[in-house]
């Protein structure tokens, strides 16, 4: 898979208080990749990653999926990359509160209507080493579960790659460090290409290549 | 509550349905009951006169029992029946009595021939313990008394409700020498009814009425109400939607992070509209099924008059369960149509963001 921002720009409100997030951003991503984007608060981080992710559209410039653009697919198209090509991960997790871990993971199987989900949504959990949690809500989960969870959930479908947005944003140094762990394992042992969206100098130094978003500028 | 908003609309349906069909049936069935082609009746309301005839009420107005030889003699008259009816104590409770002749056999399908005493209906035998055999004292303005010589099987109509003796013991028992409430005729040649009609009409102090049209004027005056109350139920129905249509607007704002979750994870924007419908529908279906449930429970416990005094049970049919559920189904799916295209338009990032 391959994606490719050439010359994005993203707004966003109308008139005197539109606010620009991205402006001429040109980018290319690959699976197997491991690029880590950093970036003051504020500076357009997380809207690169959701347009990269399909999950906002340019308002100039063009996005390609493959070399397709993605402004001239339809909804169903753009849901079926997010639903079988790209894997989110979020700061806070967005796990649904009144599922367990299991039916969490197994949400996007569900939706995809996969053959055999409820395997695939196990060995996601078993990858995470959450196998005896599949039962528990996540209030009954820590932080750095309740995010295991959230990877395995971006993995059950078998992404093509993961797009982590501050992954250890909300953790503690410990499990910050094991989700990153997770993360990289994810990269290197299942090829999977990995986005992460950081202002952890840290967490940015394990990235194959490293880019700077200022004021919404690629530098 | 919005089951509840949803069950009080296909409740007041399901009860309106079946207490209509109901009350329709056993007008028709009373009518019908009466056994005759055409009605001789006192001067006067037609409609109330044959309401009188068939509830056995008192009435004021009379037609001379010189009028039956009258009738007799008229071409295409088959049978006729002579009939007085009125409130009298019977064992000393007030019950309806049908004094008549043994020409009422012509007109009925009973299993007796005996007009020699009392022909007690189901319903009075039951409340007056009464068996062949037994005597029955008749009070109002002369004391009489007679045996009872059968018992009816019920038929759930007026006959169950009526004390049916020989004509001048009722008309001695209510003071009613030499008059009757009505005639009851029916005709060899149904064809020629028209011509026989207008034929006893000229018989003086006494108006010929077909049972068909009394029955077409008291469905006539029935309708108007029916159309009253569908009207309040298309108001209970219009306030389902509204109450369902608020509830599932409140649940795309509160689930506003939930419908992002799913737009980020793939749904398509016709799945969240579908996932709203289809929760619509089914809440609109428990609130249906709990309308009925309701609706069943209300026609046993509404008034079961139709405003004419005649009893009648709900007639419940498939068909209402179908169409309550059909309305259901059709408030569910209505008042989900907005809040599920809000769904659908709902931007992923946008939805995560704001929670």
């Amino acid at each position: 898979m391959r994606i490719h921002l050439d010359g994005v720009w993203k707004a966003y409100g109308e008139g005197p208080g539109q606010f620009w997030a991205l402006r001429d951003a040109h980018l290319e991503v690959s699976s197997q990749d491991f690029l880590a984007i950093i970036g003051p608060s504020g500076s357009g981080k997380s809207t690169l990653l959701h347009v990269m992710g399909c999950l906002d559209l340019p308002t100039r410039g063009e996005l390609f999926i493959d070399g397709e653009p993605a402004t001239k697919k339809n909804d169903r198209e753009l849901s079926h990359v997010r639903r079988n090509r790209i894997g989110f991960i979020f700061q806070q997790y967005y796990l649904n509160e009144s599922m367990t871990a299991l039916q969490n993971v197994l949400l996007p199987l569900e939706l995809g209507k996969v053959k055999d989900r409820k395997r695939k949504a196990e060995e996601a959990l078993d990858w995470v080493d959450l196998s005896t949690k599949r039962g528990s809500f996540p209030s009954e989960l820590s932080g750095g579960e309740q995010q295991r969870v959230a990877i395995a959930r971006a993995l059950a479908n078998g992404p093509e790659i993961v797009l982590a947005d501050e992954p250890t944003g909300s953790l503690d140094s410990e499990n910050g460090k094991k989700i990153l762990e997770t993360l990289i394992g994810l990269n290197r042992e299942q090829k999977v290409g990995l986005v992460i969206v950081t202002h952890d100098a840290k967490v940015a130094a394990c990235g194959t290549r490293r880019i700077e978003v200022r004021d919404g500028r690629i530098s | 509550m919005t089951i509840g908003g949803i069950a009080i609309g296909v409740a007041t349906l399901f009860a309106l349905l079946a207490l209509s069909s109901g009350i329709e049936g056993a007008l028709e069935r009373e009518i019908g009951g009466l056994g005759a082609h055409i009605l001789l009746l006192p001067i006067g309301c037609p409609y109330t006169m044959t309401l009188s005839l068939m509830q056995g009420a008192d009435t004021a107005e009379f037609i001379p029992q010189e009028a039956v030889p009258q009738v007799r003699a008229t071409d295409n008259v088959r049978a006729t029946v002579p009939v007085v009816v009125g409130k009298a104590k019977v064992n000393g409770k007030l019950t309806s009595i049908y004094g008549t002749t043994e020409d009422i056999f012509l007109t009925k399908d009973w299993r007796t021939n005996d007009l020699s005493g009392a022909i007690v209906g189901s319903d009075v035998a039951t409340k007056l313990k009464l068996k062949p055999g037994d005597r029955l004292s008749l009070d109002l303005y002369a004391e009489e008394s007679v045996t009872v010589t059968t018992i009816l099987d019920a038929t759930g109509g007026r006959d169950d409700t009526f004390v049916f003796i020989p004509l001048a013991v009722a008309q001695k028992v209510l003071a009613l020498e030499g008059k009757l409430s009505g005639i009851l005729v029916q005709t060899t040649n149904l064809s020629k009814v028209t011509g026989t009609r207008y034929t006893l009409a000229k018989i003086p102090g006494v108006q010929a009425v077909p049972p068909s049209e009394v029955f077409d004027t008291l469905i006539g005056l029935f309708d108007s109400v029916k159309q009253t109350l569908i009207l309040i139920t298309g108001i209970a129905i219009v306030v389902g939607v509204l109450t369902t249509m608020n509830t599932m607007t409140m649940a795309v704002y509160e689930r506003k992070r939930e419908i992002g979750l799913l737009r980020a994870l793939g749904s398509t924007r016709r799945e969240v509209f579908r996932l709203f419908v289809s929760e619509s529908v089914l809440v609109s279906l428990a609130g249906g099924v709990v309308g009925l449930a309701l609706g069943y429970a209300a026609s046993f416990l509404l008034p079961r008059t139709s405003g004419f005094g005649i009893q009648a049970t709900p007639h419940f049919k498939l068909a209402y369960v179908g169409i309550c559920l059909l309305v259901a189904v059709a408030v569910g799916t209505l008042s989900a149509i907005y809040p599920a295209m809000m769904a659908a338009r709902t931007q992923p990032i946008r939805a995560l963001r704001e929670l």
